[in-house]
């Protein structure tokens, strides 16, 4: 019998199990990104752009699947579950621009899941009309973090039956569009009008950082990276070719939305695809297509936020460990082994921004939470530029031969792409920089306290979480 | 026998494996499986709070499996030196499945898994991980919970 101390097998092994494959991660990315906009924000890009607003969605389309490839090329080279933090921090070494960069990524993050919850709402009241907007938002918001706490968000399975859902809602789409265009109703010189007043560049630059928004949600995928079967080959495959399929996927459904139905009553719609659905173009009842199309819109909204809902807790976690926020936040339920601090202050954190919004909204016509999630979009703009920067920065480092290397003037003309929208977005609503600096003075503020009780709220010789401190504080 | 010995980095998990040792006879062991599982899609795929130390502030590297790795060499710890074998496993997935599948894969004689507390979350909301281990585990399964000692360590108890 083995008494000595290496008494250790098995080490060599231990790194291989992973367990989530390329052809998974492919459809996480799928339904990550379908929800996140399309369901919700296609009226607003067809209001900015007009007939056209197909071409706002395959250019930001385009620039956001460049940015997923340099997203790829890291997530290849350091797959810890650190995302854009860890590899600005690796880049440039610098803990102020890293806490930045987290503190508006998390901005970002809120602002979208309140604008999720916001278009859930609108999704329901067609279904059911009773209960306020403002309670099913929140309701749902609530339902979202118990689900969270409970731990059953980690079904793959669910995942991907949710995804094959939201394509499907598309699929009707497009099928409308394709029935449209056979009986030969369609006009297709919708496709190429740009009727908004003004310069036509400037209003499909407009209708690209809307669209943009659509898109957002690929870079949680990084959270699963280390967890990916041979991540080299099957990340940047599963990611791009996500992002991609999802691009097509808008491109077609936004055709199809601007044949069937005119441009201004879509701009006006709070539930923009349902007005396609609505038209009456498949031999079904329309009530039938309407809650069918409902009901698919809420499971596409929600498989979104749900990853949100996952991500905010686990970047509070991480800073946490890093010291840079309260280390509450490290806190993870004894059997549940859920962050509580952390999902409880993300539920709280939009809960108010909901509830906020709410009373602007009845009290003077400011829609908060809309503008919170096209004004965050300047955040991740940002981020996503300072990205491609890190990417290219870090060539020849930590490289070996199976590095996925994402193609050089291709990054550029990303990098390009999206200081051009965000230049657009700053050009065009100079406010935006007003709303994204008090979001992130938010965050400074909790930096502040940490820095100034931080260390002393631990005994010295006692690291954080250490199990005597925990049991003592978590009786 | 062939033992595995789960952890999910809580200190009721080393407790556990505390535990094994202060009844179990070495001698009829032939080896240990401390076995740990990364939740890929969970908030928090992995929270080491065993280790020591647990990676100094400031050096968080964002990996779980770091953390999953440190866990396990703490659980592993506790049976230096006691005499059975002991391999290290960190696994993906799902937790209770994963510990069934190791216990099957293993031919494993015993599962030792630690619950949580008796509080409300327990008792409301089905399905722990302890639960589901011991009703589908392909062998007999030591579920040990923590003591009731006000403001003491935590010993574990069957």
């Amino acid at each position: 019998m083995a008494e000595s101390r290496p008494t250790t097998v098995d080490r060599e092994d231990a790194g291989l199990r992973r367990s989530i494959t390329g052809k998974q991660l492919f459809f996480y990315t799928l339904g990550d990104v379908l929800g996140s906009g399309i369901y919700v924000l296609i009226g607003l890009v067809a209001a900015a752009v007009g007939g056209a607003f197909w071409l706002a969605f395959a250019l930001g389309v385009t620039v956001a699947a460049i940015t997923g490839a340099a997203y790829a090329e890291l997530v290849t080279k350091y797959p810890q579950a650190a995302g854009s933090s860890l590899y600005v921090q690796k880049a440039f070494g610098n803990k102020a621009l890293t806490f930045l960069v987290t503190v508006s990524f998390l901005s970002a993050s809120f602002a979208a899941t309140g604008s999720l919850a916001t278009g859930f709402s609108s999704y329901f009241a067609t279904l059911w009309e009773g209960p306020p907007a403002l309670l099913v938002s929140l309701v749902f918001l609530l339902l979202l973090l118990v689900v969270n706490f409970i731990g059953i968000t980690e079904s793959v399975v669910m995942n991907m039956l949710m995804t094959f859902v939201e394509v499907a809602g598309l699929l009707i789409v497009m099928v409308i569009g394709i029935v449209y265009i056979a009986q030969g109703n369609a006009d297709f010189g919708v496709l190429g009008d740009i009727s908004v007043a003004g310069n036509p560049a400037l209003a499909v630059l407009a209708g690209i950082a809307f669209s943009f928004f659509a898109m957002t949600g690929f870079e949680n995928t990084a959270n699963v990276a280390e967890e990916t079967i041979d991540p080299h080959k099957s990340f940047p495959r599963s990611l791009v070719g996500g992002m991609i399929v999802a691009g097509t996927v808008y491109v077609l459904v936004s055709m199809a939305a601007a044949l069937t139905v005119p441009v201004d009553q879509l701009a006006e719609s709070d539930a923009a695809l349902l007005e396609v659905v609505e038209q009456g173009i498949l031999p079904f009842s329309t009530d039938f297509m309407t809650t069918l199309f409902s009901i698919i819109a809420l499971i596409a909204i929600t498989n979104t936020t749900l990853v949100t809902v996952v991500t905010q807790p686990r970047i509070l976690y991480g800073m946490a460990k890093e010291d840079v926020v309260p280390g509450v936040f490290a806190k993870v339920h004894a059997t549940r082994r859920s962050p509580w601090v952390g999902l409880l202050f993300s539920g709280a954190v939009v809960a108010a921004l909901l509830i906020i919004g709410n009373i602007l909204l009845q009290a003077g016509g400011l829609d908060l939470v809309n503008r919170l999630a096209l004004v965050t979009v300047v955040l991740l703009l940002a981020i996503y530029a300072l990205v491609i920067v890190t990417c290219l920065k870090l060539r020849g480092r930590d490289e070996d031969e199976r590095t996925f290397r994402a193609n050089t003037p291709l990054l550029v003309v990303g990098l390009v792409g999206n200081l051009a929208i965000l230049g657009f977005s700053v050009y065009d609503d100079p406010a935006s920089l007003l709303w994204c600096a008090a979001l992130i003075a938010v965050g400074v503020v909790l930096f502040l306290i940490e820095y100034a009780v931080g260390s002393r709220n631990r005994p010295p010789g006692i690291e954080r979480g250490d199990p005597e401190a925990v049991s003592r504080t978590e009786a | 026998m062939h033992v595995v010995v789960a952890t999910d980095g809580s200190p009721q998990s080393l407790a556990a494996a505390h535990h094994l040792t202060s009844f179990a006879d070495p001698r009829k062991i032939s080896g240990i499986s401390v076995v740990a599982v990364i939740r890929p899609l969970a908030s928090v795929a992995f929270a080491d709070e065993i280790s020591q130390p647990q990676g100094r502030a400031g050096e968080w590297t964002g990996s779980f499996r770091e953390a999953a790795q440190r866990a396990v060499d703490a659980v592993a710890a506790v049976f230096d030196d006691w005499g059975p074998e002991v391999h290290r496993q960190v696994r993906s997935g799902s937790p209770a499945a994963e510990i069934i599948e190791a216990a099957e894969e293993l031919d494993a004689g015993l599962v030792v898994v630690a619950a949580g507390g008796r509080g409300l979350s327990d008792v409301m909301l089905v399905g722990s991980t302890a639960q589901r281990v011991q009703h589908y585990a392909p062998c007999p399964v030591l579920v040990v919970r923590p003591a009731r000692e006000p403001g003491g360590t935590e010993r574990g108890r069957a």
